[in-house]
């Protein structure tokens, strides 16, 4: 198995904040956010230390929830300080990005990391889409033509023109091109039968994250099928997890962590804009319907003391089938840093060493 | 293609005993309208609503054809006049826009009676002034230059009457209120209303920074900077503005979600 931290840039509010999203700009403390990025390199350095394979970075805007509204950023910052962890850029939100500028900017990444870049591309969490105004009822298509672009910008080695439904170039032959051939690893992200579809189709890994291990474990099951389908079958290695992690000494204290936890659901809309989002935007697992936007905090899948925690791992391998796990060690959101930090020391002495050959 | 509001039809209406004009047009939910300081005067902005909602854009009392009117003693009572107004139109529920001093005028009648607003629109609103801000005056060049960004784009304005203009100008001053009046923002705190707060980023009446206060008191305010546009939003861009303003009032809060369609090529 193959770990791969989930780095957010915690951001300690030195005062309480508003729940609703988008959190107001006026809110934000300017040295905090210079802490959170430093604590972020000190935290990463360690991160590598402990032999994690990758760190990975998301986009998500306008809340201190998870500070990387431009993961191209965050990982281009973190590639310059780290020497040997792979960067896991999970990922540009397709839909609402300029795909040209996202091959040439991936493509310049992973040269200037020296390969050391993996990619996944997605849809996007539906309140995204408010951020740069992106008509929810187009976001799957937008994702499978952006994806597809990205790909084609990769790999055709002639300057080409793209007629697409929602994007349109007369010319494109980016430079340079990504070091790795003929692209870095790259993951269609998500539990959706488009998604899975698109990533079998291409040759590209899925990532799903959050649900139980059924129920993204249907949706990997389905990846697979459908690889099986266009000839070829994945290594476990394709297939990411991403999840909360709760590690303590022993199950009682890990439970009783949980239960501090607040269950708040990540980013809170008002009503009628959750209203709108949930009519326009469809989503499901491997073909299942489910709503766009989850009602509570996201679920804590991996719990407990070392040993638990070990077994949970395994059967996630079994019922998921994934070979990389991409971890929160604490809910994304805290700011508990203290508390990061011992469960990152105790994950490293006790759970890494065990899970490698899971 | 014709001048603003040819589509309107004029009326009058009975309220407080002021008879009280009134322009009309188009079908659907009511969209009642109160004018700025430099009195009615109708803009391609009032055309495109118009082909979406029934406007009703008012003059009131004291204003352009009418008498002058000493009567008015404050906003309060401007705005419950121009409830009246609507109700003797027959409009027992209408959204409303205000611009600038209309502005307050709308606030203040939704919160007299926020049971007959859905929606309020304030276009560059007068409510919050920093000191020393003055309503524009002078020749129509100077005016023109007071509220708009591009007044060379668009038609110069007519000339007014100097009686006319003496007696809306007392009015005003009378009406409109401190520039920061605590009363009226702590009332704001609690309108219940969804409310849209629109600026033109070059707004050279009232600064567009004004806008955050309203944002910052009324608890379902959006706030929309109208890029490259001057005091006179609905005048200078009317499409822009006719678009965000009739999405806000169809949607409310849900007008954060876009319903644009980017196909090229289906």
């Amino acid at each position: 198995m193959k770990v791969s931290f989930f780095e957010t840039a915690r951001y300690c509010a030195p005062q309480a904040l508003p729940s609703e999203w988008p959190v107001p700009s006026g809110a934000y403390d300017r040295e905090a956010g210079a802490r959170a990025y430093r604590d972020m390199i000190a935290r990463l350095e360690y991160v590598e230390e402990l032999g994690f394979d990758w760190v990975s970075v998301s986009e998500h805007h306008y809340s201190p929830r998870i500070l990387t509204p431009s993961p191209i950023v965050s990982a281009s910052f973190i590639a310059a300080h780290l020497k040997k962890i792979k960067i896991a850029l999970l990922g540009p939100i397709v839909p609402q990005s300029n795909p040209v500028r996202v091959a040439e900017e991936i493509a310049m990444l992973d040269t200037l990391a020296q390969g050391r870049l993996v990619v996944g591309l997605l849809r996007g969490t539906t309140n995204e889409y408010l951020t740069y105004d992106l008509n929810p009822a187009e976001a799957r298509e937008r994702t499978d033509e952006g994806m597809e672009l990205i790909l084609k910008a990769w790999t055709e080695p002639q300057p080409f023109g793209w007629q697409g439904r929602h994007f349109q170039y007369r010319t494109i032959s980016i430079w340079p091109r990504p070091l790795q051939e003929p692209h870095p690893p790259t993951y269609a992200l998500g539990t959706s039968r488009e998604s899975c579809d698109f990533a079998a189709r291409n040759h590209l890994g899925c990532g799903v994250s959050y649900g139980s291990f059924e129920a993204v474990g249907r949706a990997t099951r389905y990846y697979r099928e459908q690889c099986a389908r266009y000839g070829w079958e994945p290594t476990p290695e394709q297939i990411i997890y991403r999840a909360n992690m709760l590690l303590a000494e022993t199950d009682e204290e890990a439970e009783a962590l949980l239960r501090q936890q607040p269950n708040q659901r990540p980013f809170t809309m008002r009503a009628g804009v959750s209203e709108a989002l949930n009519k326009l935007d469809a989503r499901n697992i491997a073909g299942e319907a489910r709503a766009p936007i989850v009602s509570g905090a996201l679920p804590t899948t991996f719990i407990g003391s070392a040993d638990t925690v070990v077994e949970q791992v395994r059967r996630c391998r079994d019922v998921v089938g994934a070979g990389v796990l991409d971890l929160s060690l604490y809910p994304p959101g805290s700011s508990d840093l203290e508390a990061l930090m011992r469960a990152l020391e105790l994950f490293g002495a006790k759970v890494l060493p065990r899970i490698r050959d899971i | 293609m014709s001048a603003p509001g040819a589509d309107f039809r004029e009326g009058y209406v009975e309220a407080d005993g002021f008879r009280v004009r009134y322009l009309d047009a188009g079908h659907g939910a009511p969209l009642v309208h109160l004018h700025g300081a430099g009195g009615l005067r109708l803009t391609p902005a009032h055309d495109l609503l118009a082909r979406r909602f029934r406007v009703v854009a008012f003059e009131m009392p004291g204003f352009g054809l009418s008498g002058e009117n000493t009567k008015t003693r404050s906003m309060a009572e401007l705005a419950s006049t121009m409830a009246r107004a609507a109700q003797a139109l027959g409009l027992d529920t209408f959204n409303l826009m205000g611009t600038s001093f209309g502005g307050t005028t709308a606030l203040w009648l939704a919160l007299q009676a926020p049971e007959r607003v859905p929606a309020l629109v304030l276009e560059a609103p007068a409510a919050i002034r920093p000191e020393g801000s003055e309503p524009p005056s002078g020749s129509p060049e100077e005016m023109a230059r007071r509220l708009y960004a591009h007044p060379e784009r668009l038609p110069a304005l007519p000339a007014v009457d100097p009686a006319v203009r003496a007696k809306t100008q007392a009015l005003v001053q009378r009406l409109r209120g401190p520039g920061r009046d605590a009363g009226l923002e702590e009332r704001l705190r609690k309108l219940p209303t969804p409310t849209l707060v629109l600026f033109g980023t070059l707004d050279g009446v009232i600064p567009p920074a004004m806008g955050r206060i309203y944002k910052d008191l009324i608890p379902g305010c959006h706030l929309v900077f109208v890029y490259d546009a001057g005091h006179a939003i609905g005048a200078e861009r009317p499409q822009a503005f006719a678009e965000v303003v009739g999405d806000f009032v169809e949607r409310h809060e849900a007008f954060v979600v876009s319903r644009a369609e980017t196909v090229i090529h289906p």
